[in-house]
């Protein structure tokens, strides 16, 4: 009897937590294919956690990447909110980096946190106003969402490399880029002798903010019925396209933010593509989340350590980066194939009873 | 004049493998599947070629593993999105993203680099003459005869509308759904081998660079029908030769550059507006 309960009390917890099993066995794999290429995965696991984990340096550096992470996590769980996949992140982060850029580029000296604060205003508008413009689509014509945002990532990718080669260039320079921001544009430091600025501040902030608005009003109310069922939402008066366009207004003012605080806190200066892919990290940051704005803030710090620590074990032991890219792809995969996760249990299961 | 012909010739081999993938789209929709993985398909049709005709020293090899390999990712859309009932998007976009890491990764593990293959064993450059475009052609008429006129055509497409009412009837929903996304692999993987093997003779980093999502495009403005995806995939074609064309002309490059993907997205907003894919995509036979 006891046993069942103890078994049925496994069940639950692996049910219950079944993202964080599929994050372990993404690992799992990843040691595989380190393996693979030739190294010895618990050694590399060992310096991955070393490099993320242990000393200020680490810790700190682990906090830098989670940041955009973090970012992107929140904006896709915002679209996803309403049942919109929002693959334009990173044509978002582009366009709020450019606001950012253009507030701080200006000519007129203003102290730090008017200048920071209006130029994170900035890019959030843009970021906010491109992806809003994919919502109106989607609600207007019926639009595709998912084809209407990839296209408008390469439209901005190529719009803010024109930016940099021709009207915002540094003047008698040749590289692609503005010129360096005053430092009254830079985000303030968070631990002197580090790169960590405000911006992780900032990024957790906007977590809470988006979950009390999630919880406590009426948008966060509407935003939740219209993911679960339009027919039911239209049935109860709720205009859903306004929900729409206002949730992807949202979500592309957060990947605004990720994009000016990029600008301001770690290049000082707009370059062209100077995003790695921030906007599809989110949607792996947001699968392991389970698309709570608060899960968010811890799996943004899981994969900015995961990113931290690989960097360190490039350094020393040569394993590629796009290793961790791997991982993360299997991890989008497997957080969302429960199903899978069970057959893979299962079969390990059947393996270790068989050797038992 | 010879501005006027390297603007069709252009145009024409770049819809090639616009038109590959997009034909192999129509029958993961019809079955369906919605087809965003199509990128992944033709990353790994353009590594896998090169890899095989890298390891063989001939060309055809190298197609027959491009269109293996997008094979095997087709199944494994497949796979994910039929037998373990994951979201058809993210599905497609996790595999997307696991195909240019993966690639990548190979790339630096079997030849020490990230940004591009050695150069390998290529076919023909000239689209006119490419074995590949009659492939193609014929793949376009002969798929239609298969949707439209066959018995075969006419269950893909109830399992796509129906799914519940297909297995009623006792058709085999999960088999003919796997038959028609690893084929939609396959006909992807020749586009991206085209890609490698006849634009090019390497593979470079992230190559497919958006095609599959434009493929994805032509086919929702094809209304899925075979006959139009070549004249949809013409025009985008046409935009992407006319931005090549106008390369150092004064015009900055970047805005150029946009061209194709503006197109596209007026295209989506203003010419699709009415298109529905079949009533049966992402459902289940069993739920």
């Amino acid at each position: 009897m006891s046993e069942k309960k103890a078994k049925l009390t496994a069940k639950i917890i692996i049910e219950k937590y079944m993202s964080v099993v599929a994050l372990i066995l993404a690992l799992i794999l990843g040691g595989i294919i380190i393996f693979v290429c030739g190294y010895n995965p618990f050694e590399a696991y060992a310096s991955i956690f070393e490099g993320a984990f242990i000393g200020k340096t680490a810790i700190c550096q682990t906090l830098i990447q989670a940041t955009p992470l973090i970012f992107a996590g929140l904006a896709y769980v915002v679209a996803k909110r309403v049942n919109l996949i929002n693959l334009g992140i990173e044509g978002q982060l582009y366009m709020g980096a450019l606001g950012a850029s253009l507030v701080a580029l200006m000519p007129v000296s203003l102290p730090t946190p008017v200048l920071i604060v209006s130029a994170l205003i900035s890019a959030m508008l843009f970021g906010g106003l491109y992806a809003g413009l994919v919502g109106a689509m989607k609600v207007k014509f019926g639009s595709n969402e998912v084809i209407a945002t990839m296209m408008l990532n390469t439209i901005a990718q190529n719009f803010i490399s024109y930016m940099v080669n021709y009207p915002l260039k540094e003047e008698g320079k040749t590289l692609a880029q503005t010129r360096l921001f005053d430092e009254t544009a830079w985000l303030p430091k968070l631990v002197n002798g580090t790169q960590l600025t405000i911006g992780i501040l900032a990024a957790a902030a906007v977590c809470i903010g988006v979950k009390l608005i999630f919880d406590r009003t009426r948008l966060g109310y509407e935003s939740r019925c219209v993911g679960l069922s339009i027919p039911a939402s239209e049935t109860a008066g709720i205009k859903i396209g306004k929900v729409m366009i206002i949730a992807m207004l949202i979500s592309g003012a957060i990947s605004g933010l990720l994009g000016g605080t990029h600008v301001l806190g770690s290049d000082h200066r707009l370059i062209a593509d100077f995003s790695s892919g921030y906007g599809f990290d989110g949607i792996a940051v947001a699968a392991l989340a389970g698309d709570s704005p608060i899960a968010v803030i811890l799996s943004g710090i899981i994969f900015g350590a995961l990113r931290a620590g690989c960097m360190v074990l490039n350094r020393t032991t040569g394993i590629p980066t796009e290793f961790i890219d791997v991982i993360q792809a299997c991890i989008i995969l497997l957080v969302a194939a429960p199903l899978l996760v069970k057959d893979i249990l299962r079969i390990g299961k059947r393996r270790g009873g068989r050797k038992a | 004049m010879s501005d006027l012909m390297s603007v069709i010739t252009s145009t024409f081999s770049m819809s090639v493998p616009l038109i590959l993938a997009a034909l192999g789209g129509v029958l993961s929709v019809k079955s369906g599947v919605m087809a965003l993985g199509l990128e992944s398909m033709m990353t790994m049709g353009a590594f896998c070629g090169v890899l095989g005709s890298f390891y063989s020293g001939n060309a055809v090899i190298g197609i027959l593993a491009g269109m293996a390999g997008g094979g095997l990712f087709g199944l494994g859309h497949a796979v994910l999105s039929v037998r373990y009932k994951v979201n058809q998007v993210i599905s497609g976009i996790g595999l997307n993203l696991l195909a240019v890491a993966a690639t990548t990764l190979l790339m630096q593990i079997i030849w020490d680099n990230k940004g591009s293959s050695p150069q390998v064993a290529s076919i023909d450059g000239n689209v006119f003459t490419s074995p590949i475009t009659y492939i193609m052609l014929a793949v376009m008429f002969f798929e239609y005869f298969l949707l439209f006129k066959t018995r075969f055509g006419l269950r893909l497409r109830m399992v796509g509308e129906n799914p519940k009412a297909a297995s009623t009837v006792g058709l085999a929903v999960h088999k003919i759904k796997y038959i028609g996304v690893t084929a939609s692999g396959v006909l992807a993987g020749l586009g991206g081998a085209y890609l490698s093997l006849d634009h090019l003779n390497m593979y470079v980093r992230d190559m497919s660079a958006g095609r599959g999502y434009i493929a994805v495009a032509i086919m929702i403005l094809a209304k899925y029908n075979p006959f139009q995806v070549l004249l949809c995939a013409l025009i985008f074609g046409f935009s992407d030769a006319l931005q090549i064309s106008f390369q150092g002309r004064g015009v900055p490059p970047q805005i150029m550059a946009m061209l194709p993907y503006a197109v596209t997205l007026l295209v989506l907003a203003f010419g699709a507006r009415h298109i529905t894919p079949p009533a049966g995509v992402g459902c289940h036979d069993d739920d």
